[in-house]
Formats: C-alpha cells, sequence, structure tokens
C-alpha cells in the first residue's frame, strides 16, 4: 500500500513538472472585473503585451474586497500573478502583508522624458501597487422608465415615490453609504466625518431602509448594466466607463446621473507567494506606458492616472465619440463628486461589512454572499 | 488744508491700512494654524469620530483613550496655566474687552501665548469647550502687539486689537462681515468709521487667506427654500424666548460650576484633570460631548438623525459639561458649545412643536438655526454678529430673517435678565460695569484722585475760631479741611458758620456734619454720583489711613468728567 502510494506520487510529478516548468511559463493570470472594462484592457494591455513578449495573459474574475484575496493565498498555491484592486483595498491589503513590493524602477517615463513620478498623480506609486485609472461609481438610469420628467440628483435615487422602480445597488457597503447621507443633503465635505459615527452609519442604513423592498443586487460590474438595459431595475448603480461602453457602444437608452458620483482609483498589485513576480513586475510596466493608458482611455472612459496619458486622449476607437466628456473628472462632473476616502475604507472593512451583514440579516436577508 | 495737515492725513490713512493689513495677515494666519493643530490633536489622540472609527478593531485603545487623554489634557492645561499664564486663569474675550475699552497694559504676550497653548491642548484633547474665544484671544493678542508700535495713530491700541479679533473671526468662520461686526460689537463697543475702515480691511484680509490657503468645510451648510407660513414667525418667536431662559440657565450653571471648583479640595492645577476625567467617562456612555462636536452639529439638521429624548440628553449632558469643564480650569471659549447646545435645542423644539401644535411647518433646520443663533448670541451679547453668521454661510434672505426674529427676542429677555452677555458678566465682578454703556464703565475706570489739588487751607482741630476765620479770609477761601496735629482729617468747616461765632469758641462743634468726601479709590463716575446736592467748594480725598490726601474741586470732577467723556465721543465719531 504504502509503496503502491510513493509511486502514484512519483508517476504524478512526472506527469504534472513539465506542464509547470514549461507550458505555465509563458502564461499570466491577471485577476480582473470582467466585461467591458476587461475587453478594454484585452485590447489595450493583454493583447500587446503577448504580442511584444510571446506571454499569453489568462484572467480570472474579481470583483473587488480582501476576502477572495485572503482565500486565494491562504490554498497555498498562488495562481494568481497580478490583482487589479481598488486602492483602498490594495492599501489595506498592503498591511495585511497580502501583496509583493513592486519596485519603481519598472515604470516607463512619458514620451517626452518626463520622469515617471512626475508623470503619475500624486499617490499613485506606492511600495505596494501602482494606481493606474479614476472610475466612478455612478447611477444611471433607464430613460425609458421615465419619459416625463428625469431623475437627476442622488436624492432621486431614493425618491420612489416621484421615480418608482426597482433599484439596482452593489450587495456591498460601497458606496450605498455615502449617497444615503448625500440624498439627506450633508455636503461631500462631511460625509465620511458623519460616517465615522454610530449615528451617521444608523442614519444611513435607515435611510436604505425606505427603498429596501426595491433593492435589486449585483456583485459583478457586468450584472448592474444587464439589470438595466434589460428594463429589470430603473435605476442603478454602476461603474462608469460599464455604463458608457452600453450607452455609446451598444446605443441602449440609459442615461448617467453624475451628481455625487463617487470617484475611486484601481490600481496594479502583485499577489504575496506568485511565483512570477518578475513577469507581473513586467506586465504593470507595461501596462502603465504613456501610450497604452491612452489606448485603454479611448475604448472606456475611465482617466489614466498618468498626465502624459490624459493628454492623449481622443475619440473612442469605434464609435468616434469624444471620450473626454464621459470621463469622471470631466469639469461639469465634479460639482458634487465625492472623492472616495481609502483611507477611510482601508480602516473601516471589517466594521462596514458587519453593520452591512446586521442590516441584510435585520431584514431577513441571509447576509452578503461572495460578492466581496 | 495746508500741506502738514495734508501730510499727516496720507500717513495716517496709509500707516492704518498697513496694521490692519498685517494684523490682519498674521491674526488669520495663526487662527488657521490653531484651528489645524486642533484638528490634527483630536485624530491623533482619538478625540474624532474620524479617527475613533478607524481604530474600531482595537476597542479597548479606544475606550482607554476616551478616558486618558481629556484627563491628562486636564493636568497639561492646569501645569501650563500654574506656571506660564502670570494671571493664573484663562484669558478670554473679557480681557481683550477690557484692554481695548481702557488704557491699562493688560496680560503680556507671554501669559496670552501660553493661555493659547493651554487653550490648544484643551481643544485638542477633547475638553468640552469652545475655539471661537481663544481665536478672539490669539488675534487680539497680535493686535495689541501693533498697538504698541510707535507710530503715532489716535485709538491705535484698540483699532489695532479690533483688527486682530475681526480677522480671526472672519477667518473662523469664512465671514467676513460677521468679523467686522463682532469686533465693534463686542470688543469696541462703537462704530466710528476711524476704526471701522481698518477693521474691514483686516476682516476682509483674514477672509482672503482663510479662502486661499484654508480649505474646510463651513460651519453649517443648509439648503433651505423659505419660510412656509407666515404664523411661523411667531414661534421663531417664541423659540428666542426659550432660548434665553437656556442661555440663562447656561450662564448660571457656569458660575455655579466656577463657585464649586473653588470649594473643591484640590490644588487649583489639578482641577482640569478632574473636569476631564468626568467628561471621559460621561463620553464612553455619550461621545457627543466630546470636543467642539462638528458631527453632531451637522446632525441636528438632519430630521431623523435624533429622537427627541436623545436630544435632550445631550443638551443636558452637554450644558453640564461644558460648564464643568470651564469651571474647573479648562481654557477655552464658551461660544462653540453655545452654537451646538442651541442648535441641539432648535432641533428638539423643530421636532416638539409638531406634537403640541398639528400645523404645517418648514421643516426642521430653520428651527435649528434659529435655536442656535439665538442661545448663542445671548451667551456672547452679539446679536448683529450671529444675524450675519448666518446670512453669510447660508446666503439665505429667509434663513437669515427668521433667525433675527428668534435673536431679537433672545436677546431683549436674557438682557433684561442677566445682562448683555456673559463676557459683560464676567467684566463686572471683576468691576468694569458695561451694563449701562461705556460711558459709566470708563468713568469707573478713572480716579478722581488723578484731578486731585493741594489749594486748600488747613486748619487744625485745636485752633481757635477767629484764627482759622482769618485764615480763610486772607486765603480767600470759604471752607477749610480740618485736621489734627498728627495729620488725620476731621471734617470741613464753613466760613458761613464761622463769621458770626466767638473768637475763642472750639472749632470741633463748627465742623459740618455729613459733609461729603472721596476716597483714595473713588472713581470719576462715583464722584459724580457723590456730588448730588452739593454745597460746598471742593471736596476733600481721604487716604486709607486716614490722612488728607487733597481736594477735588466741583469744577474738577465736572472737568474730568467732560474730558472723558468726550474723549469717548470723538472716538466713536472720528472718520478715517
Amino acid at each position: 500500500m504504502k509503496r503502491l502510494s510513493v509511486w502514484m506520487i512519483l508517476v504524478g510529478a512526472v506527469l504534472v513538472l513539465p506542464g509547470a516548468l514549461f507550458a505555465d511559463e509563458r502564461v499570466l493570470t491577471v485577476a480582473t472585473w470582467g466585461g467591458a472594462y476587461e475587453a478594454s484592457q484585452r485590447a489595450a494591455y493583454f493583447e500587446p503585451f503577448t504580442e511584444q513578449t510571446g506571454i499569453e495573459v489568462r484572467t480570472v474574475v474579481y470583483n473587488g474586497g480582501l476576502q477572495v484575496l485572503r482565500e486565494h493565498l491562504a490554498t497555498g498555491e498562488v495562481e494568481w500573478d497580478v490583482i487589479d484592486m481598488i486602492q483602498s483595498d490594495a492599501s489595506a491589503a498592503c498591511d495585511e502583508g497580502l501583496l509583493e513590493t513592486i519596485s519603481p524602477a519598472i515604470l516607463a517615463t512619458a514620451p517626452d522624458g518626463t520622469p515617471p513620478e512626475e508623470d503619475f498623480m500624486a499617490g499613485a506609486i506606492d511600495p505596494c501597487f501602482i494606481t493606474q485609472i479614476v472610475f466612478s461609481t455612478v447611477i444611471a438610469y433607464d430613460d425609458r422608465a421615465f419619459p416625463g420628467v428625469k431623475p437627476r440628483t442622488v436624492a432621486d435615487f431614493f425618491d420612489l415615490e416621484t421615480f418608482p422602480g426597482k433599484r439596482a445597488l452593489r450587495r456591498a457597503p460601497v458606496g450605498m453609504l455615502e449617497w444615503a447621507l448625500l440624498s439627506l443633503s450633508v455636503p461631500r465635505e462631511q460625509l465620511y466625518d458623519l460616517l465615522s459615527t454610530r449615528r451617521g452609519l444608523e442614519l444611513a442604513f435607515r435611510r436604505l431602509d425606505e427603498i429596501r423592498d426595491e433593492i435589486v443586487w449585483w456583485t459583478g460590474g457586468d450584472e448592474s448594466v444587464a439589470l438595466l438595459t434589460s428594463g429589470q431595475v430603473a435605476m442603478a448603480t454602476g461603474y462608469n466607463g460599464r455604463f458608457f461602453d452600453a450607452q455609446v457602444r451598444e446605443g441602449v437608452p440609459i442615461s448617467v446621473i453624475w451628481d455625487g458620483q463617487l470617484i475611486g482609483f484601481n490600481s496594479w498589485a502583485i499577489p504575496r507567494g506568485t511565483d512570477q513576480k518578475a513577469m507581473a513586475e513586467q506586465f504593470i510596466g507595461f501596462a502603465t506606458r504613456t501610450e497604452n493608458m491612452a489606448s485603454q482611455a479611448n475604448r472606456i472612459s475611465y482617466g489614466p492616472t498618468r498626465r502624459s496619458a490624459r493628454q492623449r486622449i481622443g475619440l473612442h476607437v469605434e464609435t468616434r465619440v469624444p471620450m473626454l466628456p464621459h470621463m469622471p473628472t470631466a469639469p461639469d462632473h465634479m460639482d458634487n463628486a465625492v472623492i472616495r476616502d481609502h483611507r477611510w475604507y482601508s480602516q473601516t472593512v471589517r466594521l462596514r461589512d458587519q453593520w452591512f451583514r446586521e442590516w441584510l440579516e435585520r431584514n431577513g436577508d441571509a447576509g452578503p454572499d461572495g460578492s466581496r | 488744508m495746508d500741506r502738514l495737515d495734508v501730510r499727516q492725513t496720507v500717513y495716517q490713512v496709509i500707516m492704518v491700512t498697513v496694521v490692519a493689513v498685517v494684523v490682519g495677515a498674521v491674526a488669520s494666519l495663526a487662527a488657521i494654524a490653531f484651528v489645524e493643530a486642533v484638528l490634527l490633536m483630536n485624530d491623533y489622540l482619538l478625540v474624532s469620530p474620524y479617527a475613533r472609527i478607524q481604530a474600531e478593531d482595537r476597542h479597548l485603545l479606544v475606550v482607554a483613550a476616551t478616558i486618558a487623554v481629556p484627563a491628562s489634557g486636564g493636568l497639561i492645561v492646569g501645569l501650563i496655566v500654574r506656571w506660564f499664564v502670570r494671571e493664573r486663569r484663562a484669558l478670554a474675550p473679557p480681557d481683550v474687552i477690557l484692554a481695548a475699552q481702557t488704557q491699562r497694559s493688560g496680560p503680556g504676550f507671554r501669559s496670552g501665548l501660553a493661555s493659547t497653548l493651554a487653550a490648544l491642548v484643551s481643544l485638542g484633547s477633547g475638553a468640552s469647550v469652545g475655539q471661537y474665544g481663544p481665536l478672539v484671544y490669539l488675534g487680539a493678542m497680535f493686535g495689541n502687539l501693533a498697538g504698541h508700535l510707535k507710530l503715532k495713530l489716535r485709538h491705535q491700541r484698540s483699532i489695532a486689537i479690533a483688527c486682530g479679533v475681526a480677522a480671526a473671526i472672519a477667518t473662523a468662520f469664512n465671514a467676513p462681515i460677521a468679523g467686522l461686526v463682532f469686533a465693534h460689537e463686542v470688543i469696541l463697543r462703537h462704530y466710528s468709521l476711524r476704526a471701522f475702515a481698518p477693521v474691514t480691511v483686516a476682516s476682509a484680509t483674514g477672509y482672503i487667506i482663510a479662502n486661499v490657503i484654508f480649505d474646510r468645510p463651513a460651519l453649517f451648510l443648509v439648503s433651505f427654500g423659505h419660510v412656509e407660513h407666515s404664523y411661523e414667525f411667531v414661534f421663531f418667536a417664541l423659540e428666542g424666548v426659550l432660548s434665553a431662559g437656556l442661555a440663562c440657565g447656561f450662564m448660571w450653571l457656569l458660575r455655579a460650576s466656577t463657585t464649586a471648583a473653588g470649594r473643591f479640595p484640590v490644588p487649583q492645577w489639578l482641577k482640569p484633570a478632574s473636569a476631564g476625567l468626568v467628561l471621559g467617562l460621561v463620553a464612553l456612555w455619550i461621545p457627543e460631548v466630546l470636543g467642539i462636536g462638528q458631527e453632531t452639529l451637522r446632525f441636528a439638521t438632519i430630521e431623523g438623525a435624533f429622537g427627541i429624548g436623545e436630544l435632550a440628553l445631550i443638551i443636558i449632558a452637554k450644558l453640564v459639561l461644558t460648564a464643568l469643564c470651564i469651571g474647573f480650569g479648562f481654557v477655552g471659549g464658551v461660544f462653540s458649545p453655545a452654537l451646538l447646545v442651541g442648535i441641539l435645542f432648535g432641533a428638539f423644539y423643530g421636532l416638539v412643536l409638531p406634537y403640541l401644535l398639528p400645523l404645517p411647518y418648514s421643516g426642521l433646520e430653520v428651527y435649528a438655526i434659529c435655536g442656535m443663533m439665538a442661545l448663542a448670541s445671548s451667551v456672547i451679547g452679539a446679536p448683529l454678529t450671529t444675524i450675519l453668521i448666518v446670512f453669510e454661510l447660508t446666503r439665505s434672505y429667509d434663513l437669515t430673517i427668521a433667525a433675527m426674529v428668534a435673536v431679537v427676542f433672545s436677546n431683549l429677555i436674557s438682557y433684561r435678565v442677566i445682562g448683555r452677555s456673559l463676557f459683560d458678566l464676567q467684566l463686572r465682578a471683576r468691576g468694569f460695569d458695561l451694563s449701562l454703556g461705556r460711558d459709566k464703565a470708563i468713568l469707573e475706570t478713572h480716579p478722581v484722585r488723578d484731578y486731585c489739588s493741594q489749594a486748600y487751607t488747613t486748619a487744625y482741630l485745636d485752633e481757635d475760631l477767629g484764627t482759622v476765620r482769618q485764615r480763610l479770609v486772607d486765603d480767600d477761601r470759604a471752607e477749610a479741611m480740618v485736621l489734627t496735629r498728627e495729620g488725620k482729617f476731621r471734617g470741613v468747616v464753613r466760613l458761613q458758620k464761622l463769621v458770626d461765632g466767638r473768637a475763642d469758641a472750639p472749632l470741633d462743634a463748627m465742623i459740618v456734619a455729613g459733609a461729603t468726601q472721596f476716597g483714595d479709590d473713588t472713581t470719576v463716575w462715583q464722584s459724580m454720583e457723590m456730588l448730588r446736592g452739593f454745597l460746598g467748594e471742593a471736596v476733600p480725598l481721604i487716604g486709607g489711613d486716614g490722612r488728607l490726601i487733597g481736594v477735588v474741586p466741583e469744577e474738577a470732577v465736572i472737568r474730568a468728567y467732560l474730558e472723558i467723556v468726550h474723549d469717548l465721543r470723538e472716538e466713536e465719531n472720528e472718520a478715517a
């Protein structure tokens, strides 16, 4: 019996090893967000990278949060080489020791010779991550659902009387709390101060109670677009780039409410324990080159964090729609924009989860599923 | 106007402007640094909710900090005040008023810096005190410095002080008009153009600096449409009356707490620490009592953030703990706590009213703001300033009118019951009574001794009537001051009585009974009061040891009065 198992291990090793040594060597695994966003990454980063280096890029779906990363690393077999994270998550993951450090030397200078540390926006280059895009979580609505008066503000999202219909909301305590307080005319400067108090959190969840029965939950970024375009909901929160894609590339009659848009940042990071760190760094260096970042910005309306890349934003590659007015940072979108407080987010992960879970349970819900 | 006059005028205008800009800029920058330092300390010491929630995973740390931070802050404050403030008490707006109103030299710069540092530690460690009082003092301190430069400007000191105060308030509230009016209404107590112009310049300077480098959300931001029902103005007036009651209660509590602190059997420097300990323990249960309470202030204007019972509890807790902190020696103001209690009371009123009178209302916000301003204006005695703060922060005419009604009724009542403001109460306790206006208070600061004359006729008790009569005739006087040989004053004799007396009669019987006499500390104001019905030539001025210092002729008292009042009127009516 014993002898047999030893043989089996030997045979198994012989069968598996060559695969590990040769076949997988030329594959980089990137954990990212799927849908239109991933498509833009494929066109702007993955395909040119493969073309240049011969390294295949494989993707796995990642929808944010730390728990899945923790679970993945806990298996001991780290398959993800690069992960595309919300900056606050990356910062929290860094504190937990879930990420490798990244050498800033991998970043290319801008075509005009500007060194990366001057070209990137402040805070983008971190020992654990390189922040690459500015994205926004916004509220969008189905034009067909409101043939008369159109919703314009965050408060309208909570106004079921004037704007009846289902609301699609991400099943995670991200954004919903800010919007709940914004709808109560709390000024954006004080959102995180108020949400830091028990009273503020209670107030936000009580506000969410008012639309509780109309909420349809989504987890992946594409689900929210699908819910809206299929007419299952009248309003949905979601990522501005995906709404842009549906609106402009697919011509779906939806509109974005820029009031109270929640501006966040996505960063490239390397999970701790990957055995392809050098290749991961090579990829991040490639993906953060000015021309590649600009190429993505001309496919989906997320703003690059490099100034030299922003200067190269023009028309959408397929529809020839000018991209600048669709960027979250377009001047007239910034009037009541909320910049996500990364420090606050990364320090309150557990607390927010706990409050959210309790709120769901109080309302007879099972608790958040694998949304994080 | 000749050339010298023109040159003099140009010099005055330029110099006053330079002083205003420099004092305004320095006061404004100092105010910004102060506020930022408080916020930084609040974050670092886990006083602010924003910092506390981020340490939520280490719950014990938060609990320990809540108790330890205000207590150890109190200890440091106690020691700073004990060792570095010569007056051994918090320096506050009353000191500023006194400095601007009188020629007295006031607390020194070192004491001022130490008091400011103590205020910084108090606020930084979460004591329930206000930041505007220390800011006013800070601004005045720099104004006072400029006031001592040899620039030969008239009323230089009081104007420079007012400039510093106006800039500090303009910066802290981001409200330049309120800063300007505050300096006149509370500090200068007049509106002369000579002061008005530089104070305006300083206030504007503060506002510009605040806008360029100081990016803080306004104290309160509300989106208010308009008062929907005219009958609501009656409710605003009633709210003002009730707020006045609360303001009186607040001031009574402050006094009671100060008295209690005096009897509390621990060394003075340990008292703030004991107040801090109590504050920390209460804060474990009601975290709203810690610090300035920006978050609580905001919640008060949001419908549904508080229940009625909760509001009542927080109002009482905040009132009592603020009185405790200030009475027991934390350094800080009363304006921010008054604003907070006021807005909570306003919210309380706005929530209760619909139960008492089921009518439609224009929402909670307007009642909250009215309560805030009504209570705070009564406490600091600045109705115009508070009305203007509402106007500048909200730019809402309707809201301002509503607040105005509440403020006016509140001040009407509180003025009758306790006087113009807490500051005036404190000044009265120190012998500077502004309740009848500046004239009385200023006249009270001038001793009549300054107008004393040595031109009098002396008579000794053992001299006979004839000698004294002859001496009076020789001196061409009608009165003589009767002294013992040891020089003690005994009374006054008048020629009218001596005229037909026997030459050898003793002088003793001739002394006028109950004749008016001034003491060493008699003020010009008191001397005017005492001269009622006086018929003689001069009033004797008697020292503490019973010796005659000199006499004050009736004419001198009138001259003193006219001179001082003339100076005041001139100051109040000067053009730039």
